[in-house]
């Protein structure tokens, strides 16, 4: 997520590709896109309809949070809209 | 600790006995009162009593039920065994959704969010509040620093074990008031009739 951050933005809506995030983080294609599929789920990262991706408000937020242990994200359950 | 074969309070050939030699936990008396102290991780006496260091407990013939952990932690914190499932299904993969861990557990969804509940009631877990870019908030829970934890659960069954501890020494207590003041009562009868069922 780290790595992410560094390269989009929630605000400006700036993205990345998966291949850049890839080649960043020197692994291969595939564990990238299980690792964001993951993030996706847990609503800390954006798919855009073209597959590049970006960092969202509420990933920005937790990294802020400066965790480096178990998390779990629960967003259904407090959805207060 | 130390196997013991007894026909005592507890049963049978899984009961324990105080073993001061294990190191595991040590138990102190007062020789002068009735003050007795449970010390984990120390040899030494932890306090003195009546200005005098208190004494390793040597001649405890009571034997005792061996503690099952994952009834410990429901009597104790009212932590079910699916609580502990799902702090250990998430250590060390990074975040996880609610909706994940139900699945790797096979628990209900909203098990799940009751347990994670729960957890942070107890101590064991944080919970955060994040925006959503949608609007509203999700959830975030995280575990506290590890030797916080260890302090937090100790401490906490501690005062378990003093509220049982008290129980017991009201019993014993509420016994001999009996024995004393109401010679003609059935022992069982005013023994339960002290402590009603919640």
């Amino acid at each position: 997520m780290e790595r992410l951050d560094s390269q989009s933005d929630a605000d400006t809506e700036e993205r990345t590709s998966v291949d850049a995030l890839a080649t960043l983080l020197a692994t291969d294609e595939r564990t990238v896109r299980e690792h964001l599929q993951r993030l996706e789920s847990c609503e800390l990262v954006d798919v855009g309809p073209d597959g590049r991706v970006r960092i969202t408000v509420t990933g920005e937020e937790l990294l802020a949070l400066d965790l480096d242990e178990m998390i779990i994200v629960d967003p259904e359950a407090t959805d207060r809209w | 600790m130390s196997e013991h074969d007894t026909n005592g309070t507890a049963e049978g050939a899984h009961a324990v006995q105080y073993d001061p030699a294990s190191s595991r936990y040590d138990v102190f008396e007062c020789p002068d009162c009735d003050n007795v102290v449970l010390a984990l991780g120390r040899d030494d006496p932890p306090m003195s009593c009546h200005g005098e260091p208190m004494q390793r407990v040597a001649d405890c013939d009571i034997t005792v039920k061996p503690p099952d952990v994952r009834q410990v932690l429901l009597d104790a914190f009212g932590l079910p065994k699916a609580g502990l499932d799902i702090c250990l299904c998430v250590i060390g993969e990074g975040p996880l959704s609610a909706n994940e861990v139900a699945e790797t557990l096979g628990y209900d969804r909203s098990t799940v969010t009751r347990y994670l509940n729960k957890l942070v009631d107890i101590g064991l877990l944080r919970r955060s509040e994040l925006n959503r870019e949608e609007g509203g908030v999700v959830n975030v829970y995280h575990s506290v620093d590890l030797e916080r934890m260890r302090r937090e659960t100790l401490i906490g069954f501690y005062i378990w074990a003093g509220e049982a501890a008290a129980l017991i020494e009201e019993a014993n207590v509420t016994k001999q008031d009996y024995m004393d003041e109401n010679p003609d009562r059935e022992l069982p009868d005013v023994f339960w009739e002290s402590f009603p069922d919640d």
